[in-house]
Order: C-alpha cells, then sequence, then structure tokens
C-alpha cells in the first residue's frame, strides 16, 4: 500500500488566473490545496471540507492517569493524544479502515506470517530526536519479550510475534509464529503508540513517572493532577494539515452525568461518553448539541458463572440458566443507566455478530420464554436439580447499577424461574479481582468480557480459552479452544465468519457465562465541533482529536 | 490562659496519635490494597501476575512490617512530608493545598449563610413565640432539616441546566485568581450546605434564646426600662451563644472535613471528593494523611469554640 501523491497543479493554474491579487490568490491556494488534501483517503483528515483553524478543544472525560506509561497500563486516551501508533483507523470513515499512521505503507507475506512496515522518513520526536525503526523495535520489544520488573499489559495480544527486527533506518519487520487475520488492527488501539527508544534506554524501560516526548499532534504542556491535562499544537508535526486545533483541554470529569452538563452548557465541547439522560436532554437541544448512540466493544455486562463449582460445573445448568433468564427484562431493569443491547457471545458491532433480527427468534434470546424455559426445567432436571439450588454466592460490585439493579434483577428471575436461590453479596468494585482471581464465588455481575480490537477473536482467547487471562468463569473446552484457533489463524473472511458462526453454537449450548449485552456509546459535543464524525462510527476506540476541528 | 491553650493542645497530642493509629489499622484490616485497586476491575484488558504485584508492592513499600510502615509514616509527617498519593504520584501536600481552599471556602460560605439566615430566624421565632410568623418558620425550618443537602444541591444543579442552560464550573477557581468564577463555583454548594445548616441553626437559637428570655436577669433588665430589642440583643442572645458556637463549631469541622456528597453533585473537586476516591482506590497514604488532617481540624476548631465560650460568657474563666 503506497502513499498516493497529489496530482498536478491544474487547479491551481486555474485559480490563479482568474484570481485579482496575489493576497487573495495566496489564501485560495492554501484552502484548495487543504481541499485535496481532505480528499485523500490515507491520511487522518476531518471529513468536512475545509477544516477552520485554531481554537482550543475542551474535552471532557476520564483524564486522570495513575502513572505516564502506556504499555503499563496508564490511561491511554489522554497520553494518545501526544503519540502516534503504526498504522490507525480512519475518522473520516467513522474509524472502519486502517490507515497509514507512522507507517508509510505495509507489505503481508503471501503466507500472512510476516509483516513489512515502512516508516514515514522525517518524523520527530518532539525533544527533536529523529523517529526511526530502532523506536519501533524497541517500542513492541518491550511490550512482546517485556524486561524484568515491567508488567507488559498487552503482551498476550502480540503472543503471535516470534521475532520482530528493524531491517534499516526505515522499514521494520514482525515474523509470526501462524498468520493472524486481526494482526494490523491490533495496533491501531490509542494504546499501540510509539515511545522513542532514547526515552526508554534513559528511563531504564521504565515510563511510568516521565511523561515521555511523543511524535503526535499535541505536546504536553501541563497537568493539573485530577483536574485537567493542557496540550498545545506540535508546530512541527509531520503531517502540515493536522491538527487543525491550537490546542487541547482535557478535563477530568469522572462522572457521567457531569460530562453531559459539561457539553450541554458549554464548559466542554466535547465528551465520548455522558449519561443516558443528558444524552436525552441533548437530542431535545439540537440547536446547542449533537449526540448520537453507537454500538461499542468495550463495555459488557456479564454474569460470570464459576465453572468450577457444583453444580454450575454441569454445562447443562448453565445452559438452563441462559435459556430461562430474560435477556430482555434485564436489559429493560437497566434501561435507566445504561443502554445494553442484545447481543450473542461478541459485540453487536461486530461484524461477526448475528444479526439482530436472527437472533431476536434464538432460543435463549428470543423474548417470548416459554419454549426456552420448558427447555432449562428439563435441563435441570437431568442435571439433577430440578428442585432448584439453594445458597448461591452471587458476588455484586457495591456500585449502585450492579448491587441495586442488575444483581436483583439476575436474582429475581433465577428464583422465579428456575428456583435457584442466590444471596447477593457486595463488596468493593476494586476487591473484585481478588475474587474473580480466587475463584471464591459461584457467580458475579461483571464487566469485564470485551476484546481489545473490534475483531472478537482476541476477546475469545482471552476471556473463553482455557486459562485465558480474562477467563473469569474459568470455562475449559477442549473443542472450543481448538475451534478458536481456527478462527484466530483463518484469512478468508467468510471461512472465519461461518467458524465464528460454529464458536457461537457451541457456546450456546455449553454457555460458559451469561452474557447480558454489550452498551452503546453516548458521545456529545457542542454544534460547533467538527472532525469527528461521530455519526458514522461503529465502535468505541475514543481516539485521538487530531481531526477535530472548531467552526466558531 | 496561656496556661489553658498549652494544656488543650497538650491534650491534642494523645488524641490526634490515636487518630493517626486507627486508621492505620483500619485501612490495613479492610480487604484490599492500593494495587489490588489499580490492577482490579475496569483497570484495563490485563490482570496482573502474583509475582508482578508483589514487585509492585515492594516499590511502594508495602510489603514491610506494619510497624515500621506506620513509624515512618509518623516521622514524615513530623517532618511535614505528607508523602504522595499511590494512585497517582501526586505529592499529598499539593493536592491539600490545591483543593482545600475550595472546601474551606465553601464550608466558611455556608457557615456564615446560616448565621445571617438561622440567627434572626430563630430570634423572631422566640420572642414571637406560637404567632403565624413561628409557625411559618418553623414549618420551613423543619422541611430544610429533613431534606438532605445533596438533594437541594441536585435540584440546583437541575434546575441551572434546565432552566438556564448554564452550570457551576468543573475545574478549580480561586478566590483571588478569577473571583467570577470562584463565586460561581462555590455559591450553590455553599447554599445546599448552608440551608440547612441555617434551620438547625434557626431551630437551635430558637430554644436557647427563648430559654434565656426566662431568666432573672432578662426580667430584670424589662424591669429597668430597657426596650424589648435592647434585652433580646444584648441579653439574651449574647447569653444564648453558647449552644449556637457549639452548633457551628461542629458543623464547620463536619463541613471542612468534606461535604462529600454535596461536591459530588456540584462536581467541585474538594477535599471531600478526593477522600472519597481515595478510598475507593485503597489509596492508604492519602487516606491517612487526609484523615490526620481532619483530625487537627476539629481538635483546632473545638478549642477556638472553647475559648470563644469565654468571651460570649465572662463567667466562664480558664485556669
Amino acid at each position: 500500500m503506497d502513499q498516493p501523491r497529489l496530482v498536478g497543479n491544474v487547479n491551481r493554474r486555474r485559480f490563479l488566473k482568474t484570481t485579482a491579487g496575489a493576497a487573495v490568490a495566496a489564501w485560495s491556494l492554501k484552502g484548495a490545496a487543504r481541499a485535496r488534501a481532505a480528499a485523500r483517503s490515507d491520511r487522518a483528515r476531518a471529513a468536512e471540507p475545509n477544516p477552520k483553524r485554531g481554537g482550543v478543544l475542551k474535552w471532557a472525560g476520564p483524564a486522570e492517569v495513575a502513572h505516564f506509561d502506556v504499555h503499563q497500563g496508564a490511561f491511554r486516551f489522554v497520553l494518545g493524544q501526544m503519540y502516534n501508533n503504526l498504522v490507525r483507523f480512519n475518522p473520516a470513515d467513522g474509524l472502519k479502515t486502517i490507515i497509514p499512521d507512522l507507517a508509510e505503507s505495509w507489505k503481508v507475506s503471501s503466507d500472512g506470517k510476516t509483516y513489512t512496515f515502512k516508516l514515514r522518513d522525517g518524523v520527530k520526536f518532539h525533544d527533536g530526536t529523529p523517529f526511526s525503526s530502532a523506536d519501533v523495535v524497541a517500542t513492541f520489544s518491550r511490550i512482546v519479550f517485556p524486561p524484568a520488573g515491567m508488567a507488559s499489559i498487552y503482551k498476550d495480544q502480540f503472543s503471535a510475534v516470534a521475532k520482530l527486527e528493524a531491517i534499516d533506518r526505515l522499514n521494520v519487520r514482525f515474523i509470526l509464529k501462524e498468520p493472524q487475520p486481526y494482526f494490523l488492527e491490533l495496533f491501531t488501539p490509542s494504546s499501540m503508540i510509539i515511545y522513542s527508544k532514547k526515552a526508554l534506554d534513559e528511563n531504564n524501560q521504565d515510563l511510568r513517572k516521565v511523561i515521555a516526548p511523543g511524535t503526535g499532534a499535541f505536546m504536553f504542556k501541563e497537568r493539573k493532577v485530577a483536574e485537567k491535562w493542557v496540550m498545545v499544537r506540535n508546530p512541527n508535526y509531520w503531517d502540515p494539515e493536522i491538527p487543525y486545533l491550537d490546542g487541547i483541554e482535557l478535563l477530568h470529569i469522572p462522572a457521567w452525568t457531569d460530562r453531559g452538563t459539561a457539553v450541554l452548557t458549554g464548559q466542554a465541547d466535547y465528551s465520548p461518553n455522558v449519561s443516558l439522560e443528558t444524552h436525552q436532554e441533548g437530542i431535545r437541544r439540537k440547536d446547542i448539541v449533537g449526540t448520537v448512540r453507537y454500538p461499542g466493544e468495550f463495555n459488557s455486562y456479564q454474569v460470570h458463572i464459576n465453572n468450577e463449582r457444583k453444580p454450575f460445573n454441569d454445562p447443562r445448568v448453565r445452559r438452563a440458566i441462559n435459556l430461562a433468564v430474560s435477556r430482555q427484562n434485564l436489559i429493560k431493569a437497566f434501561g435507566t443507566q445504561e443502554p445494553i443491547m442484545l447481543t450473542r457471545w461478541m459485540t453487536h458491532a461486530s461484524e461477526f455478530a448475528t444479526p439482530l433480527k436472527e437472533l431476536e427468534a434464538l432460543p435463549a434470546y428470543r423474548a417470548d420464554k416459554s419454549a426456552d424455559l420448558a427447555e432449562a426445567k428439563k435441563l435441570m432436571a437431568a442435571a439433577g436439580v430440578a428442585d432448584g439450588i439453594k445458597n448461591v454466592d452471587f458476588v455484586s460490585a457495591s456500585v449502585a447499577p450492579h448491587a441495586e439493579i442488575l444483581a436483583p434483577a439476575f436474582q429475581d428471575e433465577l428464583r422465579r424461574t428456575l428456583g435457584i436461590e442466590t444471596k447477593i453479596r457486595v463488596m468493593e468494585r476494586a476487591l473484585l479481582i481478588e475474587e474473580l482471581k480466587k475463584g471464591t464465588f459461584d457467580m458475579m455481575v461483571q464487566t469485564e468480557y470485551r476484546s481489545p480490537i473490534g475483531d472478537p477473536g482476541p476477546g475469545w482467547e482471552m476471556c473463553l480459552k482455557t486459562g485465558g487471562s480474562l477467563n473469569f468463569s474459568r470455562y475449559s473446552n477442549p473443542e472450543f479452544d481448538k475451534l478458536l484457533k481456527q478462527i484466530n489463524s483463518e484469512r478468508d473472511k467468510g471461512k472465519r465468519k461461518q467458524l465464528f458462526a460454529q464458536g457461537m453454537a457451541l457456546l450456546d449450548q455449553t454457555a460458559p457465562l451469561y452474557l447480558i449485552g454489550f452498551t452503546d456509546h453516548l458521545p456529545m459535543w457542542r454544534n460547533t465541533v467538527k472532525g469527528h464524525n461521530s455519526e458514522a462510527r461503529v465502535f468505541s476506540e475514543l481516539g485521538r482529536v487530531d481531526t477535530f476541528w472548531l467552526d466558531r | 490562659m496561656r496556661k489553658y491553650l498549652a494544656q488543650r493542645l497538650l491534650i491534642a497530642i494523645p488524641t490526634l496519635f490515636g487518630v493517626t493509629l486507627l486508621i492505620f489499622i483500619a485501612m490495613r484490616v479492610l480487604p484490599g490494597d492500593p494495587l489490588s485497586a489499580i490492577s482490579g476491575e475496569g483497570a484495563g484488558m490485563y490482570v496482573l501476575s502474583k509475582e508482578q504485584l508483589q514487585a509492585a508492592r515492594a516499590s511502594l513499600g508495602l510489603d514491610r512490617p506494619y510497624v515500621l510502615q506506620y513509624l515512618d509514616w509518623l516521622q514524615d509527617v513530623v517532618r511535614g512530608d505528607l508523602g504522595k498519593s499511590f494512585w497517582r504520584g501526586e505529592p499529598i501536600r499539593e493536592l491539600i493545598v490545591r483543593r482545600a481552599p475550595i472546601t474551606g471556602q465553601i464550608a466558611l460560605m455556608a457557615v456564615v449563610l446560616s448565621w445571617v439566615i438561622g440567627l434572626p430566624v430563630g430570634v423572631i421565632g422566640a420572642v414571637w413565640r406560637n404567632s403565624r410568623t413561628d409557625y411559618v418558620f418553623r414549618l420551613v425550618v423543619t422541611l430544610f432539616m429533613a431534606i438532605p443537602s445533596f438533594w437541594v444541591a441536585l435540584m440546583i444543579v437541575l434546575s441551572l441546566v434546565l432552566t438556564l442552560t448554564w452550570r457551576p464550573p468543573l475545574t478549580i477557581a480561586y478566590l483571588w485568581d478569577d473571583p467570577v468564577r470562584n463565586l460561581q463555583m462555590t455559591a450553590g454548594p455553599a447554599l445546599a450546605l448552608g440551608l440547612a445548616l441555617a434551620a438547625m441553626m434557626a431551630r437551635i437559637t430558637r430554644s436557647s434564646v427563648l430559654e434565656v428570655l426566662g431568666e432573672d436577669f432578662v426580667r430584670t433588665a424589662r424591669a429597668k426600662g430597657l426596650r424589648e430589642a435592647v434585652v433580646v440583643r444584648r441579653h439574651a442572645l449574647v447569653n444564648a451563644m453558647l449552644p449556637i458556637m457549639t452548633v457551628t463549631g461542629t458543623a464547620l469541622g463536619a463541613l471542612l472535613g468534606g461535604s462529600v456528597a454535596v461536591e459530588r453533585a456540584f462536581g467541585v473537586p474538594g477535599l471531600g471528593l478526593a477522600l472519597v476516591f481515595a478510598v475507593a482506590e485503597r489509596d492508604w497514604m492519602l487516606i491517612q494523611n487526609l484523615v490526620l488532617l481532619y483530625g487537627v481540624i476539629f481538635v483546632l476548631i473545638n478549642l477556638v469554640v472553647d475559648v470563644s465560650y469565654g468571651w460570649f460568657d465572662p463567667r466562664i474563666r480558664y485556669q
């Protein structure tokens, strides 16, 4: 995929012939060049023609970090604004296609095992250090083969990488153990930023305490802890067209309602996710704000069922629960909090997801429960628990939506339909992880069933494969593991879709957990904010704001 | 007086020592530590291994014996070093310096408001006891005592957003930097807190003044031919101030300690909100130092209140 060149300057000549004055000509020339640049599909651009320049965007969201090392878990959406990836999703088409970022182009070998990235020349980090293949190798070596003492949280995602190496100053090669159809997409999240080798070496491979210079469109200016981050435009950015903004202020507003009211009242220009009630108010206030719902793959709600504890180690019991408990009822009960969407084992945004109409007719997913309930009772009887189950330990985080809505609603469904009596054990959210790791629960309301990218493959690896890092239900099924290996190495999309369908059918039967659904995202923006293209988005990678512009 | 003050300050030392011990033990007894919170649910797409957690705990000094951790903390506090937040790495002294002025200002404004509203309402209720005005005042007072401050706060925010499309600022603005934005930020929380406190103040004032109005010296003052206003102001109200000062002191301490729910409703980044997040994040060092700060504030306020008794009632002497 080579970089296309700007085509000719015929328009420019014609234009100059018709302009009256040199000043006007110069101004218009700049505008025409921008319009052409905006039309190019391989660089991040605002979707709208002729974006205006200047202004400071106030972004409202979770803008606090525990430290500054993204690859060790620092909050990526804040820090990511100062860096680049190798590739990224295209903001102009709602983050649907992959376009170059620091990699100018890339090639995939015919066996799908070698990815060669040609890097952009002339790029510099904010401290003036030139960018080269050494930085890419240093960055990903640290992720894939972390040094002692480093908590590389993205290591598992790159487990297919056997080797990575610099071919020369501007070419890098990743060699995989086996082909991975989603490998390129793994480089797109804002967590996959490139650090400079110099910064890594100077800090002993640990950037938790330093804000390392990036190559990104914005440079660090100021951080007020738990209040805001201030970043300014990088005047030497390698792409002269962007950013359109002079700077950004990332306001730390943890509460979704506060984010919504901040945008509604003009204290913030944009928020990636607001509360349902402020989103609804936003719909009524189209004169000042815009807001949409788009499907996300990051947030889900589920009830983990401990597959190692009796009687839930029997797939018939788990299947019975999945058949009997009404997802529609749970979604309705939670409707005042967040819009959960009906789905089947993966985000509803995925191209591999079962279409909603088809899903609504499937057992366990349909609204009419009469047939499902009869089947569930048969399964319970066959598993020897026809009279129900007593004293089930049901853990929930102490946050109100979990402890006061979802857990009681699920408890009521279980009791009414299958005679399963649960005792809700509420505990602080921060402590759930210990319970999950130890497996000291029968059931638990949780939110960590997801995939790191839009493709559900790596998500299934983490959440459903035997020993997966987020497999908190302790599901272990060799048949599924074998199928998953096939899914995650099959490069033909059609075949892969069939394999995913087989996987979902298998999961329906063996029911590792009870997935309620994935949530929709609710961004809101002042009408003056352009270049985000939220209306076209299909998944929830919040992304960078380098293509945002202010129509003031 | 000096001796009394010195005695009180000396007594404060074991009190504060007890506070440090209690909060230190409480944090260690509660399940979970900062690392379990950092690596916990919602933290990301990963779970730290046991070895990684152990290494991280060691890097924060959390693997040392509790006695050593406690003694080190006390030593640091005595030196004026409050340490850093485990979660954000921010020096705690800076956090307090940044957030305390806002919380303190809101608390003071709420107390002033409670006096401005509560004292006249209480005095009028007492002087015109069982009149129609008194009944109306009592009704309003009961209402505001019953309504939680956070509900008033939510209603204020909601009505501002829905009617004026405006809300108080969400980022800190100090009085000395930007007085207008600062007042926009603090007026709402002060009003929400002040109204509830004013109701309590009015009730205390009414009952205290009523009690004093029945005293012999008030009868004597009236018998001397003093005007009723003078009797109430100079004789009754001054002598009724002791319980009002006690309530004021306690309320001020509680408000400085964090009007958490109201700060949350208005999105004000004050000390109360910092403590709530610190508890959720198991940020031990921050919790310990903030609780110690509140302990110091309470001790000092109680001291000021006690000393003020002598000013309002010269019969009280400190020896």
